[in-house]
């Protein structure tokens, strides 16, 4: 399971990364004598109602989708991290003020919450990514806290308290490296979470902004011609299934080998 | 195949939501729309989609006829103009409101009083010209100008200038009216459903009631594109407009469906802000308009449905110039004109609605046709309800936008788009002192054929200047099941839903 998952995700972060080469088209030129024509040999994935090439669209797509995965998920992780580990490890008033915030945040749709920032800011990417920020680290925290809470009376953590460590270095050292499991498992299905949602905010218009090729974006602009150009939609639609299938093994994957059960 | 199957998939699930919701009644027209209305208040709304159904629940004084080239009797059987053209005498017909008491000379002194001195008017402006207006029986209103003016009949034919009963607005009240109105036209409204749909039956006291077939109409609003195309095509819907370009040609070759297009007013243009530098250059301005190949979104966005726009004043209105110095598709004399401007590196932020397919595909097709002379788009994606706030303060440098004609007249579009109106002509910020003078005489003049050469000028200076690059015309284009006839709109976007048969 461990290696079809990688082997997803490196097949796409290896499309990516040779995009200029692997595409055999400009994903963004267009060819008025070209358009909505189905696949064929000289395009395997058709093209769309501008003549531009469905095959190299998806393929320059996947460097805008894993970045919004990537990024979409490292900072709530950073964040989430850190708080989980002040809160579960001081308690007190520290715990109970994050806690109440992240009931704030959870009270709220998460799409909805994320809408509204979005909309506050302006649509982009550097918003979405924001919003993912403000809104995504919540889980991270609320997950590694429990796992300090738990750490930090056991016998290795008390040892290391009596034998006169400062707090950060058992917090940072100690307790944060046997708490992380969970949550790096987490980041897989947040993962593929995180790229459905920009997928998703693209598809409202608020994300990636054209012409860039993603593949939220192709999908919305290609609904008006679904009922004569399947092909436009389908394809942009199959990578994003297929990539969240790849995070969604690796995560599997690795729970089964931490031994952490969601 | 996979074609048909996703066809009958989707087909399918709308069959699966949609079979139970829309009535099946013999005689009543369902027409499926994009968005519900807002208000029955006439004077309350500048919006088609309350316009289009206004014009077959109330009158108006004088209706423009279906080809959209002149005004012919509504509620006013006859007028005359006196000689200074300050006065205009009406003689009315006998005609009824639904409720079935007579629609006198004084309901119509209401209706237009309302719509010039009421707070709730977005018209006020068009009708301070009205200084006085007189009853002298019932069926005889004086309406007395405070000057002349040439488009004044064509206000008149505003549906905004619907008639309402006095009596039935003064006993219901204006909030109530606006949900339930009383009007003379061929239809009434007997169940506003907010949000879904306007149920109207036929109006027994309608003064053309036996011209009148169809029982009622249903005013249906489906907002996704293909899923109301699909609920006609199932025979769901008996009609839908707005018809998606993309599909005509689809639609066409269903033998149960008949696609109808109807020359329109509609005018696809590109505002620029002439406070934002360089657009305050007219050689830039210039190359714009020769770096954009208008046929090429013909192509993309109308699939040849539309025609290249040469002038504000759309085809077939009146008053409008073929030989205006429209500019031909040449890149190499945009990138000319450029170097002569010799203004430096130019970016340009264009602001499109989210969410508006069409709009962004024009966006997208202009941003790769303004980069192949050099001036790179940056797209920028508005939630709508912010877009006409950041085109009326200027916080933009280009956008599409379009506009349809509510009055036959060009006066109104000329007005507001070179004549310096309030909105700082139509968000341009265009300023021409020579082409607002003119304006302002033309409204004045009441020789047509010195009209239409004041016109002709005025087409002429505002295309020298690009005040903004016209695009396209397209048509209304609506879909029906085969057995509706006379089903259409005039180039204004009324409906003749009284000659409207269903024989089915």
């Amino acid at each position: 399971m461990l290696v079809a998952g990688l082997g997803i995700l490196a097949a796409f972060v290896a499309l990516a990364l040779l995009a200029p080469w692997a595409a055999p088209y400009d994903p963004i030129a267009q060819d008025g004598a070209a358009r909505l024509l189905p696949p064929s040999l000289l395009h395997p994935f058709g093209t769309d109602n501008f003549g531009r090439d469905v095959l190299s669209r998806v393929i320059w797509g996947a460097r805008i989708d894993l970045q919004i995965a990537v990024i979409g998920v490292v900072f709530p992780f950073l964040i989430g991290t850190v708080v989980g580990t002040l809160a579960g490890f001081f308690g007190g008033w520290i715990d109970a003020v994050f806690m109440r915030v992240i009931d704030v945040v959870l009270a709220f749709p998460f799409l909805v919450l994320m809408l509204a920032i979005i909309a506050i800011l302006g649509p982009g990417l550097s918003s979405f990514y924001i919003a993912m920020a403000l809104v995504g680290w919540v889980s991270y925290a609320r997950l590694i806290r429990a796992q300090i809470l738990v750490l930090k009376t056991q016998d290795f953590a008390v040892a290391a308290a009596s034998l006169g460590f400062s707090r950060a270095r058992i917090m940072f050292r100690h307790l944060l490296p046997n708490a992380l499991a969970g949550s790096l498992v987490f980041v897989m299905s947040d993962a593929v979470l995180v790229l459905l949602n920009g997928a998703a905010i693209s598809y409202l218009g608020l994300g990636v902004q054209p012409p860039i090729a993603e593949w939220g974006v192709m999908v919305a602009e290609a609904q008006g011609f679904m009922t004569q150009a399947w092909w436009i939609t389908l394809f942009p639609g199959l990578a994003i299934v297929v990539l969240a299938f790849g995070f969604s093994l690796t995560g599997d994957a690795l729970a089964d080998l931490m031994g952490v059960r969601e | 195949m996979i074609r048909t199957w996703t066809k009958a998939a989707i087909l399918g699930l709308v069959l699966s939501t949609a079979a139970v919701s829309y009535a099946e009644a013999q005689g009543v027209l369902t027409i499926g729309r994009r968005e519900d209305g807002t208000t029955f208040d006439p004077i309350a709304t500048a919006q088609n989609v309350d316009f289009w159904v206004f014009s077959n629940v109330f009158d108006v004084l004088v209706r423009v006829d279906k080809a959209g080239k002149e005004l012919v009797p509504g509620i006013a059987e006859s007028w005359e103009v006196s000689a200074d053209g300050l006065t205009y005498t009406f003689k009315l017909r006998d005609a009824k409101f639904s409720d079935g008491s007579a629609v006198t000379s004084e309901d119509i002194a209401y209706s237009l009083t309302r719509i010039r001195d009421s707070e709730l008017s977005l018209w006020s402006d068009s009708y301070k010209i009205i200084a006085d207006m007189q009853t002298p029986d019932s069926k005889t209103l004086v309406i007395t100008l405070s000057g002349p003016s040439a488009p004044f009949l064509s206000t008149l034919a505003m549906p905004g200038a619907s008639i309402v009963s006095k009596a039935a607005m003064e006993a219901m009240g204006e909030a109530a009216f606006a949900e339930m109105p009383v009007g003379s036209g061929a239809f009434m409204v007997v169940e506003w459903r907010r949000g879904d749909r306007v149920i109207l039956t036929r109006n027994p006291n309608y003064w053309e009631a036996d011209k009148v077939s169809l029982d009622g109409v249903e005013w249906i609003s489906v907002p996704d594109d293909n899923t109301r195309m699909l609920a006609v095509q199932a025979g769901e819907l008996d009609a839908a407009i707005y018809v998606p370009f993309s599909r005509v040609a689809e639609l066409k070759t269903d033998p149960n469906l008949t696609v109808v297009s109807d020359a329109s007013t509609r005018e696809d243009h590109l505002l620029l802000n002439h406070e934002h530098a360089p657009l305050d250059n007219v050689k830039v301005r210039e190359a714009i308009d020769f770096a954009i190949d208008k046929q090429a979104i013909i192509e993309a966005v109308t699939f040849n449905l539309g025609e290249v726009a040469n002038s504000y004043v759309p085809k077939g209105a009146l008053y409008h110039s073929d030989d205006n110095g429209a500019r031909g598709f040449d890149p190499e004399k945009a990138k000319a004109l450029l170097a002569e401007a010799n203004v430096g590196p130019i970016s340009l932020n264009y602001v499109i609605d989210a969410g508006d397919q069409t709009g962004e595909q024009i966006a997208i097709l202009i941003q790769q046709q303004l980069a192949n002379v050099g001036i790179p788009v940056n797209l920028q994606k508005v939630d709508p309800s912010q877009t006409w706030d950041m085109l009326v303060n200027g916080d933009f440098d280009m956008g599409v936008n379009y506009w349809t004609n509510d009055i036959l007249d060009p006066d109104q579009k000329t007005t507001f788009v070179v004549g310096h109106d309030v909105n700082l002509n139509y968000m341009t910020r265009y300023q021409n002192d020579t082409v607002k003078d003119l304006v302002a005489a033309a409204r004045l003049e009441m020789d047509p054929v010195k009209r239409e050469a004041m016109y002709a000028e005025i087409q002429k200076l505002a295309k020298a200047d690009a005040h903004w690059i016209d695009l396209y015309y397209s048509p209304f284009i609506s879909v029906t099941r085969k057995g509706v006839e006379d089903f259409g709109q005039n180039p204004l976007g009324r409906f003749f839903l009284e000659d409207t048969r269903k024989t089915y």
